[in-house]
């Protein structure tokens, strides 16, 4: 089966400061991806170029095996996106800016109208849907916008930061929204900042920097094979001798003080050998008030991936 | 898959003449419109001059500000046409869809020329009406100026949607537009022709001489003459010289504007990255 997305050696140049550097991605169907970088990683770069909004310096993109530089038209044909935070036609309702680009996909009048409606409502919009958009929030614009990327029922759907400028009902509203369109089995590649908001809604992540991919995997694989973080917090104020006695048990990568009596320890492995750590920590006599994990196990491998001085 | 690109350049075509019927422009033009036209109408016998008895003087004069109205409706339907929708980020919403930038660019400017021909056609129809109610017959050749002011409104808007494809913002697009076709040609022209005695004939304000030209009987010729003046016992020779565009030499220069300005305008649009 074709791959949805597909990238080969793609590059980007913007004067000197080159943003994409050889990117190979291959996105098969009916997955969720999240794409996860620091800022200027080449991100958005991407997306742009994988809806005709840039066009790469080299190397190919691919969307269902058709070339997206060379023949947009049949390229986004079955794609769907919202990239960063569009604006709308204040001249229009988001009706007619459903029914606009329903014509331009060649939607029958009698469907454009039906999808219309069920899109409005499911980005719950429908009460704005006769209104003209000129003095619509960034949110409600937004909404509008991926009501528009939904409307054809496209089978790869590409967002850019799509919960940027949502209030927090908002942000959890979309991420519901796109953990029902996986369902129905849509591509999905979503890049975001948010990485927990990746980690709840995505199946597999890309994490690129610096214009190059570092990592293209299932979550389920990144969480097993990633360090993880805890924070432990003990009645008593930590010594230096019980730190140093943490700092000595197995699978301990490091111990950071963040407070006289919390700990932030590094470890290697997930869940289980956080488990044993607990076990061990309590073994040394340490009495233990709180034991959490301190981070997803996608900010644990974006930390590890990503240096520190990018963000 | 997606209709043909004639099929979504009438899409494109119908949503902006929608946003152009929505918006404030199209009001502002109707208005001005009306205001030449009243302007022309009220202040001859207001000052007492009464209305020129051949429908022919009075239809060119009437029609003498014809090319600021083109003009204006360029600039207020063509000027920011694309770039808008790159400053304005509404482009991130269209140019993802399955449509190719020429059928985008082709579209809205099908609109604009449609609602800028219906704006010059207004003003014709007032002053063909006010011909033959004050003058009891339309002056020779109206239609064939309606015509040639068409071609002229034709290629000033392609140049302005050239420059609609260059700039990153729509204030330079405009002012642009305005000063080339307000200030620049039309001072090239008056230069070239009173003082350095060469015919401007590459000047598209020059070559829309032809909307006037044709109610001339017979049509003018470009003219060179030496005249004498004495001043304080001196006696000067001075060239006069006037120069007009033939029809043919006008369309030509009319429709290489237009050519020129819609190819670059699909080139640089197509090109062009957001």
């Amino acid at each position: 089966m074709t791959d949805a997305i597909v990238t080969e050696n793609l590059r980007k140049q913007f004067g000197q400061f080159e943003a994409l550097k050889d990117l190979n991605l291959a996105i098969e169907p009916g997955v969720c991806v999240g794409y996860l970088g620091p800022n200027g990683a080449g991100k958005t770069t991407t997306i742009k170029i994988l809806t005709s909004l840039l066009r790469p310096t080299g190397g190919k993109a691919f969307l269902n095996g058709i070339d997206v530089v060379h023949n947009p038209k049949e390229a986004l044909a079955s794609v769907g996106a919202v990239v960063e935070t569009p604006q709308l036609y204040p001249q229009l309702t988001p009706m007619e800016i459903l029914a606009y680009f329903g014509q331009l996909r060649g939607l029958d009048s009698n469907v454009i109208r039906e999808r219309s409606v069920e899109v409005l409502e499911e980005v719950k919009m429908s009460d704005s849907a006769n209104k003209r958009t000129g003095e619509f929030s960034t949110g409600m614009k937004q909404r509008v916008a991926i009501a528009q990327a939904l409307l054809h029922d496209p089978s790869i759907l590409i967002l850019d930061e799509p919960t940027v400028g949502l209030d927090p009902r908002g942000m959890i509203e979309v991420r519901e929204l796109i953990k029902q369109l996986k369902e129905r089995d849509f591509t999905i590649f979503m890049s975001s900042h948010l990485l927990n908001e990746v980690q709840e809604v995505c199946d597999k992540v890309a994490i690129v920097d610096k214009g190059a991919l570092l990592v293209y995997d299932t979550v389920a694989n990144l969480s097993t094979v990633s360090e993880s973080r805890v924070s432990l917090t003990a009645v008593e104020p930590i010594t230096a001798e019980q730190c140093s006695s943490v700092q000595a048990l197995p699978n301990v990568r490091s111990v950071k003080r963040v407070a006289t009596s919390e700990l932030l320890i590094t470890i290697e492995g997930g869940l289980r050998e956080q488990s044993d750590l607990l076990d061990q920590v309590k073994s040394t006599g340490l009495r233990v008030a709180f034991y959490t994990p301190a981070g997803s196990a996608i900010e644990d491998i974006y930390l590890r991936l990503v240096p520190e001085e990018e963000y | 898959m997606p209709p043909s690109d004639l099929r979504q350049m009438a899409v494109v075509t119908r949503y902006e003449l929608l946003k152009y019927l929505r918006g404030k422009r199209l009001l502002i033009i109707i208005v001005l419109v009306a205001v030449i036209g009243v302007l022309n109408l009220v202040v001859p016998p207001t000052i007492g001059s009464g209305y020129d008895p051949d429908p022919t003087t009075f239809t060119s004069g009437m029609l003498n500000e014809v090319g600021i109205l083109v003009v204006l409706c360029a600039t207020f339907f063509g000027a920011d046409a694309i770039v808008s929708e790159f400053e304005q980020k509404t482009g991130l919403l269209l140019f993802p869809n399955a449509v190719n930038r020429h059928v985008l660019v082709l579209g809205k400017f099908i609109a604009s020329a449609i609602v800028s021909v219906g704006a010059v056609a207004l003003y014709y129809a007032i002053t063909a009406v006010a011909a033959v109610v004050i003058d009891g017959s339309l002056a020779a050749n109206t239609s064939l100026s309606f015509l040639y002011c068409l071609a002229y409104l034709f290629g000033i808007l392609a140049i302005t949607y050239f420059f609609s494809a260059i700039f990153r913002s729509s204030v330079y697009s405009i002012v642009l537009t305005f000063f080339t076709f307000f200030l620049i040609l039309p001072i090239i022209d008056r230069v070239g022709s009173s003082i350095a005695h060469f015919k401007p004939w590459f000047s598209i304000t020059f070559a829309s001489g032809i909307v006037l030209d044709i109610f001339q009987q017979p049509y003018p010729l470009d003219m060179v003459r030496t005249v004498e003046r004495t001043f304080r016992n001196t006696t000067r020779t001075l060239t006069v010289a006037q120069y007009h565009p033939s029809v043919a030499q006008g369309l030509a220069v009319i429709f290489v504007y237009f050519i020129i300005g819609l190819i670059l305008s699909l080139v640089i649009t197509k090109r062009r990255e957001m």
